[in-house]
């Protein structure tokens, strides 16, 4: 998708554009000599035939605005190609090759950059005359560590990763690699810096002949001009105005122009464009009474707003949940499972994205709930334990600050009280040394040991429910049956309810309760784990069952292929989202979606043709549905 | 299990791949060296599938790198039809890498994004000046349509197709070993077993032996011949699959099996079979390096590293003073 740059991007292009015509046209264009006095009267002000006015000795200032163009440009793009000529391969042999070249690159750089860089200017061009090729010279060569650093940061990022490994097990040269792997990839960062590089450089410029040490009159150059009509401010302020507006519009328009490219090089930066204010989805059928369950979610929807349409995320999903149970939510990437645990949580943006249903604690309707409500009961009432403990805990702060936060803030304990409940819950999390443990920073610990500290978190203020989304994605197996061991511990002591997010469905079947099955951002099964994984019902969970690999069948076992993709959230076709890849599929399911059906055992199913075939748990019975 | 010995090698002349105590260390910073592998060996007949499985920090991907010489291990044999890849410098060591090519855990990092998927494919070819005949018929061979794969770039595939962009571009070279790195590891479970099932049939068509690396052991079970377990890189275990799922013979073979849930095998639970955490491979602990999370170290385990020696009869090998036989 080709992401916008948005008309201001445009508009600096063709200033940048009209610049450079004018500067490269300066001497075929309709307009006096630069140097040419007296060809109005002086000092007049903008009119037609001088749209810039003239200067103290009647000269045409715009053309001699122009001509200082060619000073100006010529400066800024001949430092930039000197700099980027001399600093690139520099940066990109350190960045490439590393170790000792890489060390005295940069330790010569290092030293470079300590020079105080226009004083240093000052001097040469007072030293060695001011002229064009000086000046040139001088801030090309001052912006050679700039460069040398941000190509060999570039070049570093990029050789780390695994195309340029995969490129050298080919047996491709050095050589070819950088020009065909690594040069790409380099340059769109280095087009962006160029432009800024260009602004510095046309400041810079403009100072030293400001200063008079730039190019020497009579030709004209945008600093210089300013300086000339520094006298004349009183009576005609245009003859400083005019250099001084055109030289601030063409810093802007390449910093902007830079700026824009390197947004573009954000290959992951996601296309969302700011768009239209949340609005509440219209209401679907009459709500169902409120039982008295812990939990009630009803016809829950998530719809975001993107320029590709709209992403019906999660599209009517509704389950009830009991203290001391634990509901799965399992699907695989874009299922909307971790959007679900989002919308429940009301951890939305508020813009982009409309949201409808309702979602019921002991009977409060948490949608209805203003955000300062929401955070009361978000780890007081509700836990979350996510997949990267790291990224869930500050790294700069100690897991002491971190873990007695929430009882200080929401339990109003004071730090004594905090420090001490704050062990306790490390050991009942099983940490060994808790006391110590508190003392340490996030990178200290093991990924197991940050995810318990998670937890720890997560169940400080007693929670009702704990929502773990991936909790052991991350993990090595053998921790993460410690750490789902350990929630389901917590489960029994704490007589809480939990909503575990996973797509790992031998995690779900060993743990969970119930299970809620989903596709395309529907539930298209949900019922207790048990019926659910030995006797599933709509096609998909079956096909997902029969692709998953198990130790008990036999090597080289061919498992399920489900063909196809999921469908595309923003367009998904009427009738049933997974028709296109089912093997049963008949007409109905193209035209109508099918709804929840109930069947015994408070098992449902979103199918037109379920299956009645028993998934056998045994090797023997199971049937192998090769392609 | 901190096992090392060649006992389980193969006369040379039988196998296509035989890599021999190998040893991989990078510095830690503050003179310290991390030892991801220290004296492995395994070999692969052609044809075979070897999986090799254990926890993140076990040596398998450096394990990986070094048989491509990426980095250069530093010590041990890597000899592929006889011929020691350690011992090859520059352009000798350059003409060897076509006949053992590498697909890597991450799709999305391991194709360059400003390249067409075509070009990525072409690559190898260009490089070796063999023609880019092939192409097409690879690119259909792993089940992608030469014509779009001529104009997009990887950004517009999902991760299922980018890996397999990434294993034509490996096929393309026809190679004799190709080492998949955690090849299914980032992706659904429905891609995962297209993914595998693609891998099967590549095998028979290209004739190919395959190194599959991975951390699921119902993945690498279901598509190996035989299973190496590592940890903390030292070699615990190699056996035939079928054999080392039904009779693991080392304590952390056994644990790591228990771990897995609603494995559907006779196991106690895990926690009974391994505790704590994997120690630091800076500092590896002395004798067998699982000694610290083993419910039976005895003294013997800290004092004297176990050798690998054959138990069960057959194939079946093991690293460990007590093992279970």
């Amino acid at each position: 998708m080709r992401r916008r740059l948005g008309p201001g991007f445009w508009l600096a292009t063709a200033w940048i554009g009209l610049i450079v015509a004018a500067a490269a046209l300066a001497d075929l264009l309709p307009i006096a000599g630069y140097d040419d006095t007296l060809v109005g009267p002086p000092r007049s002000a903008p009119s037609a035939e001088h749209p810039f006015g003239t200067d103290g000795l009647g000269r045409d200032v715009f053309s001699r605005v122009v001509h200082g163009a060619r000073v100006s440009l010529g400066v800024g793009i001949g430092a930039v190609v000197l700099g980027l000529g001399l600093g690139a391969p520099l940066g990109i042999l350190a960045g490439y090759r590393k170790g000792l070249a890489d060390s005295v690159i940069m330790a010569a750089n290092d030293i470079a950059l300590a020079f105080p860089s226009l004083v240093f200017a000052l001097a040469v061009v007072a030293f060695a005359g001011a002229s064009l090729r000086n000046v040139l010279i001088v801030l090309g060569v001052l912006g050679i560590p700039a460069w040398v650093r941000l190509i060999r940061g570039t070049t570093l990022a990029f050789a780390e990763r695994e195309f340029v490994l995969a490129a050298r097990v080919l047996g491709v040269r050095d050589r070819r690699i950088l020009w065909r792997e690594i040069m790409p990839n380099v340059a769109v960062p280095a087009a962006s810096y160029a432009f800024i590089g260009m602004a510095v450089v046309i400041v810079a410029e403009g100072s030293l002949a400001f200063l008079g040490l730039s190019v020497q009159a009579p030709t004209p150059t945008w600093g210089g001009l300013i300086n000339e009509g520094r006298t004349l401010m009183e009576d005609a302020p245009h003859v400083v105005l005019a250099p001084s507006i055109v030289m601030f519009l063409t810093v802007l328009a390449f910093n902007l122009v830079g700026d824009r490219l390197r947004a573009l090089t954000d290959v992951r930066q996601s296309g969302l464009e700011p768009a239209r204010q949340a609005a509440p989805l219209p209401a679907g059928p009459a709500p169902r009474p409120v039982t008295g369950a812990l939990l009630q979610v009803e016809d829950l929807r998530t719809h975001i707003h993107t320029p590709r349409g709209t992403v019906k995320a999660v599209d009517g999903v509704s389950f009830t949940l009991e203290r001391g149970r634990t509901l799965a939510i399992v699907g695989e990437s874009g299922s909307g499972k971790s959007m679900l645990i989002r919308t429940i949580l009301g951890l939305l943006p508020a813009t982009e994205v409309s949201r409808g249903g309702h979602v019921h604690l002991e009977g409060d309707d948490l949608t209805a709930f203003t955000p300062e409500e929401m955070r009361q009961v978000l780890g007081r009432r509700l836990g979350t334990v996510f997949q990267d403990p790291m990224t869930a805990l500050n790294p700069v702060r100690t897991i002491g600050t971190q873990v007695t936060e929430p009882l200080r803030v929401h339990l109003g304990m004071n730090r004594r009280q905090a420090r001490q409940e704050a062990e306790r819950l490390l050991a009942s999390v099983g940490i060994p040394d808790p006391a110590r443990m508190l003392r340490r920073y996030p990178h200290q610990l093991s990924g197991g040991m940050r995810q318990r500290v998670t937890i720890a978190m997560a169940l400080s203020c007693g929670p009702d429910v704990l929502f773990a989304d991936e909790p052991t994605t991350a993990l090595d197996v053998t921790i993460q049956d410690q750490v789902l061991r350990l929630i389901h511990r917590l489960r029994e002591e704490r007589d809480m309810a939990v909503v575990l997010v996973s797509h790992d469905l031998s995690v779900v079947r060993q743990w969970a309760d119930e299970v809620i099955v989903m596709y395309a951002g529907k539930v298209v099964e949900r019922g207790p784990a048990e019926q659910v994984f030995t006797r599933p019902r709509m096609p998909y969970t079956e096909a997902l069952l029969q692709a998953a690999p198990r130790l008990t069948d036999p090597s080289h076992h061919r498992l399920r292929v489900i063909p196809g993709r999921p469908p595309d959230l923003s367009d998904v076709p009427p009738g049933c989202p997974f028709r296109p890849r089912c093997a049963y599929a008949q007409d109905r399911c193209a035209e109508e979606a099918p709804p929840l059906l109930a069947e015994a055992g408070d098992h449902h199913y979103a199918c037109w043709h379920p299956t009645g075939t028993a998934v056998s748990d045994t090797p023997e019975g199971a049937e192998t549905h090769g392609r | 299990m901190a096992g090392s010995g060649t006992a389980h090698l193969r006369p040379r002349d039988e196998v296509l791949l035989q890599v021999e105590n190998l040893y991989v260390e990078f510095p830690a910073g503050r003179g310290r060296t991390v030892r991801a592998v220290s004296g492995v060996s395994f070999d692969l007949a052609r044809g075979e599938t070897l999986g090799i499985v254990g926890e993140s920090g076990c040596g398998k991907s450096s394990t990986a790198k070094a048989l491509v010489q990426l980095p250069r291990p530093r010590a041990g044999a890597v000899r592929l039809d006889g011929l020691d890849l350690t011992t090859l410098r520059g352009e000798a060591l350059r003409r060897v890498r076509r006949r053992l090519q590498m697909i890597f855990q991450d799709p999305i990092s391991s194709l360059n994004p400003r390249r067409r998927v075509r070009e990525i494919v072409e690559e190898g070819p260009l490089v070796w000046g063999s023609g880019t005949g092939k192409v097409d018929e690879v690119l259909e061979a792993v089940g992608l349509d030469p014509a779009t794969a001529a104009v997009r770039r990887p950004h517009e595939f999902s991760g299922g197709q980018c890996q397999r962009v990434s294993i034509a571009r490996a096929l393309v070279l026809e190679p004799e070993v190709v080492i998949c790195d955690e090849p299914v590891s980032a992706l659904d479970v429905s891609v995962q077993a297209q993914i595998l099932a693609l891998l099967e049939d590549l095998k028979e068509r290209y004739r190919l032996t395959l190194v599959f690396i991975a951390h699921d052991l119902a993945v690498v079970k279901n598509i190996s011949d035989r299973i190496m377990v590592m940890y903390l890189g030292k070699t615990c275990e190699l056996a035939p699959s079928e054999e080392l799922i039904a009779r693991p013979a080392h304590p952390y073979t056994k644990a790591l099996l228990a771990a897995i849930p609603g494995s559907g095998l006779d196991l106690p639970p895990a926690d009974r079979l391994i505790s704590g955490e994997p120690p630091s491979p800076v500092d590896p602990p002395s004798g067998c390096r699982f000694r610290t999370r083993c419910p039976r170290a005895a003294e013997r385990c800290a004092r004297e590293e176990p050798e690998i020696r054959p138990v069960n009869g057959g194939d079946h090998y093991v690293a460990c003073h007590f093992p279970d036989i």
